[in-house]
């Protein structure tokens, strides 16, 4: 085998795989003595990691041209082997646009995180194992969503699982550390035992694992036994999307583990499980025309969304707030994949994607604070804007792009998302799918209600004096932070391009099962359908832009020529009484507003909502496991009475 | 071939800096205060000031010494009003005056829906940025009367959306030309039953959204010193009234496109005259006789108010739109 043949690109997506599992394996070999540079603990192993996050990143865009704009969809089978007596009997990875959407954000969010680890993890004991969780975390989920068939899902899942848990529990002095990796490994491992159970019974009726022959043999001969498997799948990816009601976990998840793995666990973990239940539900099952099972989505979405939303309108603690807002957005996601049609698939994966990133950059932006800081809690912090003032705007960004401010991405995402729901509502009539778009327009003002409450309580307000040392974060942190608000802006900017060459191929494959079971060499009655991305608004951001840009430059303009910033004193340390802050006469006293009553008025009449939800979410894992297995009894009987 | 690109430019241009968009928002806006302060003192047997007090007061303000305070954030502190101002004028530029739109094909009613929250969240920023604690407690009034509004807004635009796509077959209708055009041709829409309910309620909305009283819980001078603005002086000042007048302006020429687009004769000049009259008697009745017969509310009240009373009103509308009545 020559080289060139290696670098044939149907080996791309073994290859974005297996450099992370082999840079795990390298960094785990270079032994756990850390290194004496006080800035880099962890030595090479760290650029090892760096430099297989980036490769893997590089092999995936590689793979952009044929797979997203050729509309190819490689079938790998490993070691040559492939179907014979018309079973499938090999591991095949199959790579289809949908595969690879999921793909480049995991791969893009790796690689970022595991840049600003290497600045972040400094304060850490044992920073070379880091790197080989770190590798395996990332390798798992890649895996997941470049895998083929069904076991190797599992695998994978297992591989994640246990990569996560004791990621979040790596600090391990952290108060709540160890508890929360607890949790989440008693709830994780239920999901991932129902994942199992599914494919066992797939397994015991259908005699393969392959996906694309599973998608072949299932939909004409569902049973009982089928049914229940979709169940368990189901919740089994549920738990790994922490969507309602696994939200709990997330909070504690990410309110523990390092800010480097709170990205991935919300960019990354979290889409993996939302690839899960997209690849099952549509490809597996092909419950596309179902409008009961799209009722159960979009439901569960909606649910996702406004709970947590609410959650995080109650929450004090900077990252808590930040995981409950994740699983909100995640929210948005299935309720806009559970439509089922191609403005509905295009818009939850354009939010997806918009997810991985503005998520991933609060929390750097969150990570930032607690490195120079020592907490994330709200009621602590205040004015550090003064202190570290590019970690604020590159905060704001992220800020503005989770509340939907335009011109930023996750307006972009969340605007097709509203006209997805409301013309299916005004498609079927049904009058529940109108309330999901209003449901949802309402959580995208609470969500911006929750990031002025941070930005408030965090980066403006009045500076601590035990604040008053705290320095910007190093460059490589910034450098992490800067790149995912660039793409925050430029997705944002340019939906059309974004919509064209990454989610409208991806749409298109979910709505293409055949071609996907034909790929793989297996033979499928359905037909080539391409899906209607029509839709009811306009929104040019970029001309908008441009008349924003005129409007401020003229109002700038004139408000400088009218010595807009007129003060000319020298301001030192010891101000004059005239620029202190007012307080009617009386001496300046430190009275920063802290988070926790911020919107009183909104809280106040929502009380007993609040104190509900409060007595629910009790934060023993024995009630979270009972939801757990409340939520397979109810999804099993729901499977049962529709399918 | 750069003549005809510099005359589309200038004309550009001109609709940005000129008509529809800055003089004519500062005239209009600053004149329709003007009329509200003078109609509220007469309400109230005050004399009251000249009606052109407002255009005083502006230059008067971006006479004087701005002062930063020392716990400030400089940059975000001056920036925040300027974005504010920016932000509502280009808001104003896709409103349309009778078929008459600057920019039609950028934005629709999803879209002004947010960029409606840009001024108020510029707002918010600049008094975070301030760092005085009565401008805490402001912006935590201000974002809740955000959240109020933001429910009844939602239900108005969506009862729109449907009333028009039903009237125009395509099912659901966001973009603000097709509701102007079908406004022109089948007549106002506050002529249909099923919207009269969107209309009160939308008309309930506008002093909330312009932190009017009684629903200026937010600024309330003689309790929270202004609340926001406590810690601005000077040309950020002005900027920041001339925001609050542009404001009325823009919600009260919204309510005129939504529910009386069909009002008009086809001459552009004659339509923005007959819109601004419009808007007049819109601020005389919902801005500033609500304003003279009522007292403020606490925020929690009008929480509840805007998310019972006017979603109410507006959910009827929505419900009514949706059966296609």
């Amino acid at each position: 085998m020559n080289l060139m043949n290696l670098m044939d690109y149907h080996h791309f997506p073994i290859y974005s795989i297996m450099v992370l599992f082999l840079g795990a394996f390298v960094v785990a070999a270079c032994g756990t003595k850390p290194s004496k540079n006080l800035k880099n603990p962890a030595g090479a192993r760290a650029w090892i990691a760096l430099l297989a996050t980036a490769l893997s990143l590089f092999f995936l865009i590689c793979l952009v041209k044929p797979v997203m704009l050729g509309g190819e969809i490689i079938a790998y089978w490993m070691g040559n082997r492939a179907i014979a007596g018309g079973y499938a009997i090999g591991i095949a990875l199959e790579v289809d646009a949908l595969s690879l959407f999921f793909g480049l954000l995991i791969a893009t969010a790796v690689f970022v995180s595991c840049l600003y680890s290497i600045r972040y993890m400094v304060h850490d004991d044992c920073v070379p194992q880091y790197y080989t969780l770190y590798c395996m975390l990332a390798g798992g989920v890649l895996g997941l969503v470049l895998s083929g068939d069904i076991f190797n899902m599992f695998v994978m899942v297992e591989i994640l699982t246990f990569a996560a848990v004791a990621l979040t529990a790596f600090r391990t002095k952290v108060y709540g550390a160890l508890e929360a990796a607890f949790k989440y490994l008693v709830v994780g491992c239920m999901g991932s035992t129902a994942i199992l159970a599914g494919v066992i019974m797939l397994y015991a009726q259908y005699h393969t694992l392959n996906l694309a022959q599973l998608a072949t043999l299932i939909p004409g001969s569902m049973n009982n036994a089928t049914k229940l498997a979709f169940a368990f799948l189901y919740i089994g990816f549920s738990t790994k999307a922490f969507i309602v009601p696994f939200h709990p976990l997330a909070a504690d998840a990410h309110g523990a583990a390092p800010a480097s793995i709170s990205v991935l666990i919300s960019g990354v973990l979290t889409k993996s499980g939302i690839y899960g239940i997209i690849r099952i539900t549509y490809f597996l099952f092909q419950t596309m025309g179902l409008g009961t099972m799209q009722f159960m989505l979009v439901f569960i979405g909606s649910v996702s969304m406004f709970v947590c939303v609410t959650m995080a309108l109650a929450q004090h603690d900077f990252k808590r707030l930040l995981a409950y807002h994740s699983i909100s957005q995640i929210g948005y996601v299935l309720a806009a994949v559970g439509l089922a049609s191609g403005l509905g698939f295009s818009a939850g994966l354009y939010h997806a994607m918009n997810h991985t990133l503005f998520k991933g950059l609060l929390f750097l932006a969150a990570g930032a604070v607690l490195h120079e800081t020592g907490t994330t809690d709200l009621g602590k912090l205040g004015g550090l804007s003064k202190k570290m003032p590019h970690t604020t705007v590159l905060f704001l960004v992220g800020a503005f792009s989770i509340s939907g401010v335009p011109p930023f991405n996750g307006f972009a995402s969340k605007w097709m998302i509203y006209q997805a729901t409301y013309q299916r509502a005004v498609e079927t009539g049904n009058i529940g799918f109108l309330a999901v778009t209003i449901v949802a327009l309402i959580t995208s003002v609470l969500t911006l209600a929750s990031f002025v409450k941070v930005t408030q309580s965090v980066f403006f307000g009045q500076l601590p004096a035990e604040y008053e040392n705290v320095k910007e974060v190093p460059f490589g942190m910034r450098l992490a932070m800067g790149i995912l608000a660039a793409l925050c802006i430029f997705t944002g900017l340019f939906p059309r391009l974004v919509t064209t060459y990454l989610t409208e191929p991806a749409a298109n494959a979910i709505l293409n099962v055949g071609s996907y079971i034909r790929s793989m060499g297996f033979k499928s009655e359905l037909i080539l359908q391409r899906a209607d991305f029509s839709q009811a608004g306009v929104w040019e951001p970029v001309s908008w832009l441009l008349i924003l840009c005129i409007a401020l430059l003229a109002v700038t303009i004139v408000a400088v020529a009218s010595k807009y910033d007129s003060v000319s004193e020298n301001r030192e340390k010891n101000v004059a009484a005239k620029y202190q802050l007012f307080y009617g006469g009386e001496e300046n006293v430190f009275s920063q507003v802290g988070g926790g009553d911020l919107f009183w008025g909104f809280k106040h009449n929502w009380r007993h909502y609040f104190g509900f939800m409060h007595e629910l979410h009790s934060g023993v894992v024995n009630d979270y496991a009972l939801w757990a297995v409340v939520a397979l009894a109810l999804a099993i009987s729901f499977m049962m009475i529709v399918l | 071939m750069t003549s005809s690109i510099l005359v589309t430019a200038l004309q550009y241009l001109g609709y940005i800096l000129i008509f529809p968009g800055f003089l004519f928002c500062f005239l209009c806006g600053n004149l329709l205060i003007g009329i509200d302060r003078k109609l509220v003192a007469r309400m109230q047997k005050r004399v009251g000031p000249p009606i052109l007090q407002p255009f005083y007061d502006f230059f008067k303000l971006c006479g004087k010494e701005t002062i930063i305070p020392a716990a400030a954030s400089k940059t975000t502190f001056l920036l925040a009003p300027l974005v504010g101002l920016a932000a509502l004028v280009v808001l104003q530029l896709f409103i349309p005056i009778r078929g008459f739109s600057a920019f039609s094909g950028t934005a629709d009613i999803i879209v002004l829906l947010y960029l409606l929250l840009i001024p108020a969240l510029a707002g918010i920023l600049g008094a975070a940025a301030s760092g005085s604690p009565y401008a805490g407690v402001g912006l935590s009034r201000e974002m809740v009367t955000v959240i109020a509004c933001e429910l009844p807004l939602v239900l108005v635009l969506l009862a729109i959306a449907k009333a028009v796509g039903d009237g125009t077959g395509a099912g659901l209708c966001f973009s603000m030309g097709a509701i102007s055009e079908y406004q022109i041709a089948h007549g106002s829409l506050i002529c249909k039953a099923s919207m009269i309910p969107a209309a009160i309620a939308f008309l309930m909305v506008i002093p909330g959204e312009t932190g009017n009283h009684p629903f200026d819980a937010a600024e309330a001078e003689t309790e929270i010193c202004e609340g926001m603005l406590a810690e601005y002086s000077g040309a950020p000042l002005a900027v920041y009234k001339l925001t609050h007048a542009v404001k009325v302006l823009t919600l009260t020429s919204l309510f005129v496109a939504l529910f009386l687009g069909g009002v008009g004769v086809g001459i552009p000049a004659v339509d923005a005259l007959i819109v601004f009259a419009l808007c007049i008697v819109v601020t005389a009745i919902f801005i500033s006789l609500v304003h003279a017969v009522t007292a403020r509310l606490k925020i929690e009240q009008l929480f509840k108010y805007y998310w019972t009373v006017v979603s109410g009103l507006a959910l009827v509308s929505l419900v009514l739109a949706w059966y296609g009545l």
